[in-house]
């Protein structure tokens, strides 16, 4: 083959590569990361998002609130957040759902709207709930993985929530949990984990975005930067959605001083919330 | 093990009871595996079960006990618990009505079914510093147990005076510690090595104690439950020195103990894998006004089968709206406590 083919040959390859990463930008990337126990990527660290997935994963411009009652102009925040002013506003984003909107049933449609009216009674992130997976992954707080050969445990700041990552599948899980049940291996540097055996009680984000106890969740955590892996997770639930869907996002990893995980155990700051009416003198 | 170091087991053992020797140094007879980045590895499952208490109950006088007596103790726990796992009779009818109904039967308890051997002693305490098997509290150090116990088995006007387990703060007792205490379930802790860190995951409440390699202590103002903990390595000895402890966390209690851990104490632990099945977990205690000395105990983690499941406790916190709802009803229907 003269050169000329050949370049040409690379430059068609180059294309096929270029039309994949639209499709699937993690898979592809040709960033090597450096090595860890077993030879894996090293994903050690503590990680977070830089986006505003937690308060909708879907896209959305800023809003005023995320509580809302009529207003003789239209909507204004309702009154238990509205002393939070521009603290209690929401931050625009393009969200991380994957060729959206999100394929909800017409009936799961209609329970997200009217979570969404009845946020502040019905958000699990209010009562300091554990997240469940996906959304411990893009709250507004780090997490923390440990990787050694034998383990990979994942500890959250918020809730204080943990995973540990199963190499060996046990089979079904016993029970529901609030984080599930999560069986990890390699595809090459990516960790896959399917996590299963959640309750239906935890919630994608502040906008009411739900699903059953149905939900399998595949996790792809890839390096595809010194410092950012590429996180995806494709959502499986045929008794909300009429589709498998997926989302991604960017995962960062904090450096230096910020690299240390704090204790966010809010149990104890929602007890005035759910106990506060059982004192023996309720504050007036 | 090898025979040879199973052989010099007795022999160290021997050696410790005339205090020739130290804990730690008797370890060394065992090495551990270690990590692909080069640490001593005190990876996997570990449970702390057993019938063994932190401090010497009062009708045991020594530290040690012969297996005979060990063998009569354990007969009749066994007979206890099974006594306590009776089916309940369906036509009993609702229990009178009183200030404790019971709680738990055997089939929740998990408790463990033996008295622990460390360095082939069995052990009536945790404790073996001092000999007697009980915090050496001072006066101040008595005093100050008592009004924060009597607070948390008198008061119940308000969440906050409840204790950290019906609460769902942190686990009954000081399960998550430090030190980390065996309780009457859960006793399962997930040890979880990488570069600059040991992180042991403990069952109840889903607790991770992320222990730094090295590096300062929290600002003085940050106090985490279980405190912040700092480790280094001692040979095989995974040595971590806790300090900024939570004052809320200073009262904790479980039926198999009562602890009164000052605010400004410092829990030194040890965690010396001694065989492939086992780390001996030495712990000790520093605090100048509520101890008239240091105080140390010793406690064998032994390796346990997994998978660990969730404790998710407030998710499912019942207990603690009714326990205040209770007082409530207590509160407006006075007659209620003169019937009984």
């Amino acid at each position: 083959m003269k050169p000329i083919y050949v370049l040409v040959g690379l430059a068609s390859l180059a294309t096929l590569v270029g039309m994949a990463a639209q499709g699937a930008p993690a898979a592809t990337q040709a960033y090597v990361a450096p090595r860890g126990a077993g030879g894996h990527p090293d994903i050690n660290g503590v990680w977070e998002v830089m986006n505003t997935a937690n308060w909708d994963i879907e896209p959305h411009a800023a809003r005023a609130a995320l509580a809302f009652r009529p207003g003789p102009f239209g909507p204004v925040p309702a009154k238990e957040v509205v002393a939070l002013g521009a603290v209690g506003s929401v931050p625009a984003g393009l969200g991380i759902v994957e060729n959206g909107p999100i394929p909800y049933t017409p009936e799961a449609l209609a329970v997200k709207k009217d979570n969404q009216a009845h946020w502040l009674e019905r958000d699990p992130e209010i009562k300091c709930y554990l997240p469940g997976v996906p959304r411990a992954t893009y709250m507004p707080f780090p997490f923390q993985i440990f990787q050694s050969t034998e383990a990979i445990v994942f500890a959250y700041e918020y809730a204080g929530a943990v995973r540990n990552i199963l190499f060996k599948d046990p089979g079904p899980a016993p029970v529901d949990s609030w984080m599930g049940q999560s069986v990890g291996h390699w595809e090459g540097d990516t960790l896959v984990v399917a996590v299963t055996g959640q309750n239906d009680s935890t919630w994608f984000d502040r906008a009411g975005n739900h699903h059953s106890a149905d939900k399998k969740v595949v996790e792809r955590y890839t390096p595809t930067a010194a410092g950012v892996m590429r996180y995806e997770a494709e959502i499986t639930d045929p008794a909300t959605f009429t589709r498998p869907w997926k989302i991604s996002l960017n995962l960062y990893r904090r450096a230096g001083q910020d690299a240390q995980l704090q204790q966010f155990k809010c149990v104890e700051f929602v007890e005035e919330l759910m106990y506060g009416r059982l004192r023996k003198e309720p504050l007036k | 093990m090898n025979r040879a170091k199973q052989a010099l087991l007795p022999i160290l053992g021997a050696l410790l009871l005339t205090g020739v020797v130290a804990p730690a140094q008797a370890a060394a007879a065992y090495r551990a595996p270690r990590t692909s980045f080069g640490d001593p590895d005190l990876q996997g499952l570990w449970t702390n079960a057993s019938i063994t208490t932190l401090e010497r109950p009062d009708n045991l006088k020594s530290l040690v006990i012969t297996p005979a007596e060990a063998a009569r103790l354990e007969t009749a726990n066994k007979a206890w618990l099974a006594a306590n796992d009776r089916p309940t009779d369906p036509k009993a009818g609702a229990p009178p009505v009183s200030d404790d109904p019971g709680g738990y039967n055997s089939f929740w308890l998990d408790l463990g079914s033996k008295y622990a051997v460390v360095n082939g002693e069995i052990r009536t305490s945790w404790i073996v510093d001092p000999a007697n098997g009980h915090v050496p509290y001072s006066e101040k150090g008595r005093h100050d147990a008592m009004a924060a116990g009597m607070r948390q088995f008198t008061n119940f006007d308000g969440p906050e005076v409840r204790s950290l387990g019906e609460r769902c703060i942190v686990g009954y007792g000081s399960s998550g510690g430090p030190p980390m205490l065996n309780v009457l379930y859960n006793n399962n802790y997930q040890i979880v090595q990488s570069p600059g860190y040991v992180t042991i995951v403990v069952e109840m409440n889903h607790d991770a104690r992320i222990i730094r390699l090295g590096g300062a202590h929290l600002p003085a103002n940050i106090r985490p439950w279980m405190g912040d903990s700092i480790g280094h390595w001692e040979g095989d000895t995974l040595v971590v020195e806790t300090t900024n402890l939570n004052p809320g966390q200073a009262f904790t209690a479980d039926i198999r103990h009562r602890i009164y851990l000052a605010p400004d104490s410092k829990v030194t632990e040890r965690f010396t894998r001694v065989s492939p099945a086992e780390i001996l977990y030495e712990f000790k205690v520093e605090e100048p006004t509520a101890y008239t000395q240091a105080w140390r105990g010793e406690i064998p983690m032994r390796a346990t089968k997994g998978p660990m499941y969730e404790y998710a406790c407030h998710e499912g916190n019942y207990a603690l709206t009714d326990i205040l709802a209770g007082a409530r009803a207590q509160e407006h229907k006075p007659q209620a406590r003169a019937t009984q």
